[in-house]
């Protein structure tokens, strides 16, 4: 069984595991120890609602693969984590959040009749604070089947119970086109002329630096897309094949692609305003009863109510009562008390 | 004899047929009989002080007396960029630093300006195939600096030249392909012609505004920034001997070096000088000599220029004969400006 939960301390080698051999970047997440171990300390500050986290919340949830023989089987000291995802409340967390925006001008000559769009690429900081859903990753033998869409929607049934913790609008950036190399060809026509390093490195150091060096490094003019490489142009805008089923399930979802682009891959960023997700829009409060007796109904994304300790699991269940009836083995991995109310959604 | 003198409307026919032969590169003199004309009148106005000074045009013809007809051309435009907006490309410098991952990264970068504005500029230097032999690419090119230095309350403090651009056999500028071409969709000769004819607000309308960072363009575009065409060569070489200096402006077309002086500081303005003219007597000129003198008579409208032996040249007075005075417009006592054609020899020198 499947369970999306906060990331703790026990997770760590786990989820550095996954970081260090995911086929995907991951920008947001570092995969050197200290850093992680960094990362979920924030993190469980932000589940834990710390005054000195408030605003700039950095939620890290990872998806664990549960024994069927139940919870009494866990070893909680080394749990078996099969993906990681995270949101970030205050996208740039503090710091500047860089994007190229992709904008248009018209060239145009009456007299010639020339008219050309000539799409121009300008730096900015406008996505800075906007809340983002990121760090997504998780093992290859689970990207087939329903993981990847638990993990990433189990964030968005969060979001809308906690919504007072996040913009109104929400982003997600997507890895762009690589090369089988590891290169990425945006890369090579643009910031490699600025920076003197492959993509690699690039990306290395944004994980691991702070921001300045992008401040210091990164071309302050705005670029003329049409001076780029073809090989540059064709990919930007564009997701990673890895990315691609997540990109695609944001998509269903309710999201659009926005102007932005990512300034180092060129990869996409998606936007979407909470109002607009489907999650959010069909998600339902529900009471339970724990019931050895259920019948089979249709899969839901289920989840407690509780900020701290939240779960988010998948049951058969039927939408239309007002008690939905939950197998004890659910009951527990939700961590439900007796008066909880479960926020439901169709899967 | 060899004389240089303001275009005249009976020029054009002449004018027309080198325009036909010059090929692209020449921006401002397309083969167009009506823009060739207009060009005529416009100097022939200017001379006449019949234009706004700051709108005049002065275009020189060499022509060959004895046959008849001209086989050059050269022009002073007495400032740019104040009725249309004149661009230039500066070629700058980016740094951009991080020292925390130890990098140091200098990027040349284009910015579109109108340093140039108000300047006076050196133009339309064309010499026919057939008369590019001796002294007369020097004598072309040189008049305009004594013109400049008899006339200087005419003209702008700096004067400037552009130089033809870097272009392949085929006449193919890597810079325009790489950089002009994406944002005009044309070709380097059509929108060459285009600059020539006067319509210029199609450059407004369709040049990148924004500075633009030379690693985007491609290595062979990057290679010809500044860099002029082989035919144009010996001309910057000229200009440079002169106190011209490349200082950073190129051309938004095709990157020639626009190289520019104050005139104060142009070796033949400061070099030139006075002295009387005595008609009679007077050493023959040999078409061959190599080390003559420049001669200017000091009139305005029937400015004349042409070259006299150095053996002309007796203390303060200067020995022509009536054929020379004739064609120079000149008279015993009459004021010429002198100057030593080649760079390299000082006058003083020569002096007895």
């Amino acid at each position: 069984m499947l369970v999306v939960r906060p990331a703790d301390h026990h997770d760590l080698a786990g989820i550095e595991k996954l970081v260090t051999t995911s086929e995907a970047r991951l920008t947001t997440l570092s995969n050197q120890r200290d850093q992680l171990s960094q990362r979920i300390e924030l993190s469980q500050q932000a589940f834990a609602g710390e005054r000195s986290v408030a605003g700039k919340e950095r939620f890290l949830f990872v998806m664990e693969e549960l024994p069927q023989a139940g919870l009494s089987d866990v070893d909680s000291s080394n749990p078996n984590i099969i993906g990681v995802a995270g949101i970030d409340a205050c996208a740039g967390n503090g710091a500047p959040f860089y994007n190229y925006r992709k904008d248009e001008l018209i060239h145009a000559s009456h007299q010639l009749d020339i008219h050309n769009k000539v799409p121009v690429l300008y730096l900015t900081h406008e996505l800075t604070g906007t809340s983002q859903l990121c760090s997504l990753s998780i093992r290859r033998d689970y990207k087939q089947g329903n993981a990847l869409e638990l993990l990433s929607r189990a964030r968005l049934l969060f979001i809308g119970l906690f919504r007072e913790h996040f913009s109104r609008e929400i982003i997600v950036e997507i890895q762009g086109k690589h090369t089988d190399s590891d290169g990425s060809p945006f890369w090579d026509s643009l910031g490699r002329h600025f920076f003197g390093m492959d993509f690699k490195s690039a990306d290395y150091f944004s994980a691991i630096k702070t921001k300045t060096f992008i401040a210091e490094l990164m071309p302050t003019h705005p670029i003329y897309v049409p001076l780029l490489t073809p090989e540059a142009q064709s990919v930007m805008g564009k997701p990673n094949d890895a990315a691609s089923p997540g990109y695609q399930l944001l998509l269903r979802e309710g999201f659009r692609t926005s102007k932005h682009l990512d300034i180092f891959d060129g990869g996409p960023t998606l936007s979407a305003r909470l109002d607009d997700l489907h999650t959010l829009n069909h998600s339902r409060y529900k009471f339970y009863q724990s019931s050895d007796q259920v019948s089979k109904g249709c899969k839901y994304m289920v989840s407690n109510p509780t900020l701290s300790d939240f779960r988010c699991v998948l049951a058969s269940l039927d939408e239309h009562e007002d008690t939905v009836q939950l197998e004890p083995k659910l009951v527990d991995a939700l961590q439900l008390e007796e008066d909880d109310r479960i926020a439901v959604v169709a899967f | 004899m060899i004389i240089i003198r303001p275009i005249e409307t009976k020029d054009l026919p002449d004018l027309l047929n080198m325009a036909k032969n010059a090929g692209s590169g020449l921006t401002t003199l397309p083969a167009n009989e009506a823009l060739l004309l207009e060009k005529i009148e416009s100097s022939v106005a200017s001379f006449n002080q019949n234009t706004e000074q700051n709108h005049r045009f002065y275009m020189f013809a060499l022509e060959d007396t004895e046959a008849g007809r001209i086989a050059g051309v050269c022009g002073i435009e007495a400032a740019v960029g104040l009725t249309d907006v004149w661009y230039n490309y500066r070629v700058s410098t980016t740094v951009n630093a991080s020292s925390e991952l130890g990098i140091h990264k200098q990027t040349p970068t284009l910015y579109l300006t109108n340093d140039m504005t108000g300047c006076s500029e050196l133009c339309s230097l064309f010499l026919d195939a057939d008369y590019r032999k001796g002294n007369n690419g020097r004598l072309l090119s040189k008049c305009r600096f004594l013109f400049l230095a008899q006339f200087p309350h005419l003209f702008h403090q700096k004067v400037f030249a552009e130089m033809r651009g870097y272009s392949d056999e085929r006449g193919v500028s890597p810079f325009w392909e790489s950089l002009g071409r994406k944002f005009f969709s044309l070709d380097f000769t059509h929108a060459d012609y285009l600059t020539g004819t006067g319509n210029k607000s199609f450059i407004a309308e369709l040049m990148p505004k924004y500075p633009i960072y030379l690693p985007f363009l491609s290595q062979e575009a990057q290679d010809t920034v500044g860099k002029t065409h082989d035919n144009t060569r010996p001309a910057l070489a000229m200009l440079k001997s002169e106190g011209f200096n490349f200082n950073g402006l190129v051309d938004i077309f095709d990157a020639g070096p626009l190289v520019e002086a104050f005139v104060d500081n142009i070796r033949a303005v400061r070099q030139s000088r006075l002295v009387s003219v005595e008609v009679g007597c007077a050493p023959e000129f040999d078409e061959t000599d190599r080390d003559p003198l420049i001669v200017a008579n000091t009139h305005y409208l029937d400015s004349r220029t042409g070259l006299i032996s150095k053996q002309a040249l007796v203390g303060k007075r200067l020995l022509i004969s009536k054929s020379q005075a004739s064609s120079l417009k000149l008279k015993t006592g009459d004021q010429v400006r002198i100057l030593s054609l080649r760079e390299s020899v000082n006058l003083k020198s020569t002096h007895k």
